[in-house]
């Protein structure tokens, strides 16, 4: 009993908090929704809310592997700029062709990220500062595959990824929070952890933090190329400035998600509690009729208050864990 | 601990059943609604306001849809998006949920929105882009031909300089459609006349200030200039001149009010030129162009509307220059002339109002 009250306290109240405000936004969501418009939300309303937010929810997933390390990823707007391109330019064919080409671009994806973990794990640079080049980096790369916005998809991968009449999008979305549920319970993804909460303890214990940091970076690349894949087949085109708004609302999701930026704390479900959350903020705002000149207004309080809340919630915690 | 999750189990639960206490006394809204049904809606998707012409295109917006015939036929509404892709995805997809007639667009990419455009097309909304428009097939547009731009204005430091002498050329942002059409559409002509040459091209990059500075920095170096052309930020342009102390060459740019008191000799010394802009009225055509298609009284086919021009002899106070408006002000926020595609007030592009005692009558024009 004593050790499963243990196991209770290392997942701390702040993990809660996209939950919370996941619950808040969607119940506020129908609220407007339904008082605006005199009924509840079609199957319309829902697939395009689904189809929108799955590239956010990639890089959002992404954002708090990194996040969890203690490190940040400035390079998502990037690979997810450079992978949207590639995507658009390069899948094309009928049948099974375009989906190779899909492994092909989240191979790419991978790769971006791993030239960031090097960076960042054996080159020892801080990752504010690595993934700050790298993104000019990734985002010229992309200009240069595409200067100017165009390309297209195949029908095919449109109606597997994310079909406009059916909620496929959903499929992938569990495929993503199943990914994340076996990771976490591997020994890569208890090292994710203890690298975020300690770094010289994990080492001290053996843990071979350059390697685990490069899987990090790396798979958080695969998730920007997967945020790209969806990217390019909601929008049925692709451009080279993509990225650029991913940077600030991944961070912002992991942020309303709980996810501690010290490390260590939080959990990739909680951003994309998070990234739900965001994405349903828009139209909130947009049903509750909000001057579109105090849009941004609104959504920068929204954030504020989300941050205030958990870092409520972590005081409380530790109040409580004082006194026992 | 226990308690703790039992209390965030409470929170949910709250909400939920606030949720669902709300939306019961809501069901009642179609009845209010249906009194104004006969009206079109059309609502106003932009991509961001972040400068003064953005500020402007959705102020004469606003003012036409409070002005007949709009204000009995329309209801408008407008949107903002951030200059983000997704969030203006998002409010397309809530205006097709809202049952809008049309959706008029300047849009943060012109790929980006392809798919939610065609989901609005599929279920009949007209969609109208205009300025930064969109690809999706199914949309109309209304735009400007920007390589004319730069065509007619070069064309005019030509006819003024009989064809013989030095010009300059100021550009705009590298890299954005609108600035390679000008430049392209400029050296053209330029090209053509042997007499003409260009001794420096440098970028201004569309702004006041930075052309300012990059013209005091390039005189020093220059001979004496005959023609000046600019694609935005012309009344810097005519600063740093004024400020080397040079004699002031004929200039061909935009539409800035600022550029236009020095043409019509407001602000000294006044100097000869020709004012060709990007008129932010091009939301009041969008809207136009919505609305005739829905009542079917246009042909669906996109639209390209000539540029509002005014020369140093043509420029009337109060019509085509604002004496009390501020440099930075676009003075083509309507049009001018017995062809022109639409007139509007002063207070429409200032502050969003309708112009008093005014019927807005939009001519897509045959010249």
């Amino acid at each position: 009993m004593r050790e499963f009250m243990a196991r209770l306290r290392l997942v701390p109240a702040q993990a809660g908090l996209g939950y919370v405000v996941l619950v808040a936004t969607a119940a506020a969501y129908l609220v407007v929704y339904t008082s605006s418009l005199g009924r509840f939300p079609t199957s319309f309303d829902y697939l395009s809310i689904l189809n929108t937010m799955l590239p956010l929810v990639f890089v959002a997933i992404g954002q708090s592997l990194v996040v969890l390390t203690g490190g940040i990823d400035l390079s998502v707007g990037g690979i997810v700029s450079l992978c949207v391109t590639v995507t658009a330019t390069t899948v094309t064919g009928t049948g099974l062709a375009p989906f190779g080409w899909l492994l092909v671009v989240l191979a790419l994806g991978a790769a971006c990220g791993a030239v960031n973990g090097m960076i960042v794990a054996v080159g020892r640079i801080a990752p504010i500062l690595a993934t700050l080049a790298t993104l000019s980096i990734f985002t010229g790369l992309a200009l240069w595959v595409l200067p100017v916005p165009g390309g297209s998809i195949p029908p095919v991968v449109r109606n597997v990824l994310s079909n406009p009449n059916v909620p496929t999008g959903l499929i992938w979305l569990g495929v993503a929070v199943g990914g994340w549920l076996v990771l976490r319970r591997t020994r890569f993804g208890m090292r994710v952890y203890a690298i975020g909460s300690d770094e010289t303890s994990a080492r001290a214990v053996g843990v071979p933090a350059g390697r685990v940091k490069l899987g990090v970076y790396a798979l958080s690349g695969l998730c920007s190329a997967l945020a790209a894949i969806f990217y390019v087949s909601t929008t049925t085109a692709g451009d080279a400035n993509a990225g650029a708004p991913f940077i600030l609302t991944s961070i912002a999701s992991v942020v309303v998600g709980g996810v501690a930026f010290t490390g260590g704390r939080g959990s990739a479900l909680g951003a994309v509690a998070g990234a739900v959350a965001l994405t349903l903020v828009i139209d909130v705002l947009f049903f509750a009729g909000i001057d579109p000149l105090y849009q941004s207004l609104f959504q920068g309080l929204f954030l504020v208050v989300a941050v205030l809340l958990g870092t409520a919630a972590t005081f409380l915690t530790r109040r409580r864990r004082a006194t026992p | 601990m226990n308690l703790h999750r039992y209390g965030r189990l409470l929170v949910a639960a709250v909400a939920l059943v606030v949720a669902a206490a709300c939306s019961s006394p809501a069901t009642e809204a179609p009845a209010t609604q249906a009194t104004g049904a006969e009206k079109l809606k059309i609502a106003l998707s932009n991509s961001f306001i972040g400068n003064q012409w953005r500020v402007e295109m959705e102020n004469v917006f606003k003012a036409a849809c409070a002005m007949p015939p709009y204000v009995d036929q329309v209801d408008c509404s407008v949107y903002n998006a951030g200059n983000d892709v997704s969030t203006q995805s998002r409010q397309i997809s809530n205006l097709i949920s809202q049952g809008v007639d049309g959706i008029v667009i300047n849009a943060a990419s012109t790929s980006g929105l392809n798919g939610v455009v065609q989901q609005a097309c599929d279920r009949g909304i007209v969609v109208v882009s205009f300025d930064n428009t969109v690809d999706a097939a199914c949309g109309l547009t209304v735009n400007t031909d920007q390589v004319k731009f730069g065509q007619q204005l070069a064309q005019f430091l030509v006819d003024q300089l009989k064809g013989q002498g030095k010009v300059i050329m100021v550009t705009g942002v590298a890299g954005t459609g609108a600035d390679n059409d000008r430049n392209k559409g400029a050296k053209e002509v330029f090209a053509a006349n042997p007499g003409i040459e260009v001794v420096a091209t440098y970028s201004g990059m569309w702004d006041s200030a930075t052309a300012q500075r990059a013209t005091s920095g390039q005189l020093p170096s220059l001979p004496e200039i005959d023609g000046v052309w600019v694609s935005g930020g012309t009344d810097g342009v005519i600063k740093a001149f004024s400020a080397a102390k040079r004699p002031m060459p004929v200039f061909a740019g935009e539409a800035e009010n600022g550029f236009r008191k020095y043409m019509a000799g407001i602000l000294t010394p006044k100097v000869n030129g020709m004012s060709i802009g990007q008129p932010p009225f091009l939301s009041v055509i969008a809207l136009e162009l919505a609305r005739g298609v829905i009542k079917n009284e246009h042909p669906k086919q996109s639209v390209t509307i000539p540029f509002p021009v005014v020369t140093s002899e043509t420029l009337v106070p109060g019509e085509t220059v604002f004496p009390d408006l501020p440099d930075s002000f676009f003075a083509d926020f309507t049009d001018s002339g017995p062809n022109a595609t639409v007139i509007l007030c002063q207070e429409a592009a200032t502050d969003g109002t309708p112009c008093p005692g005014k019927t807005l009558d939009v001519n897509f024009g045959q010249r």
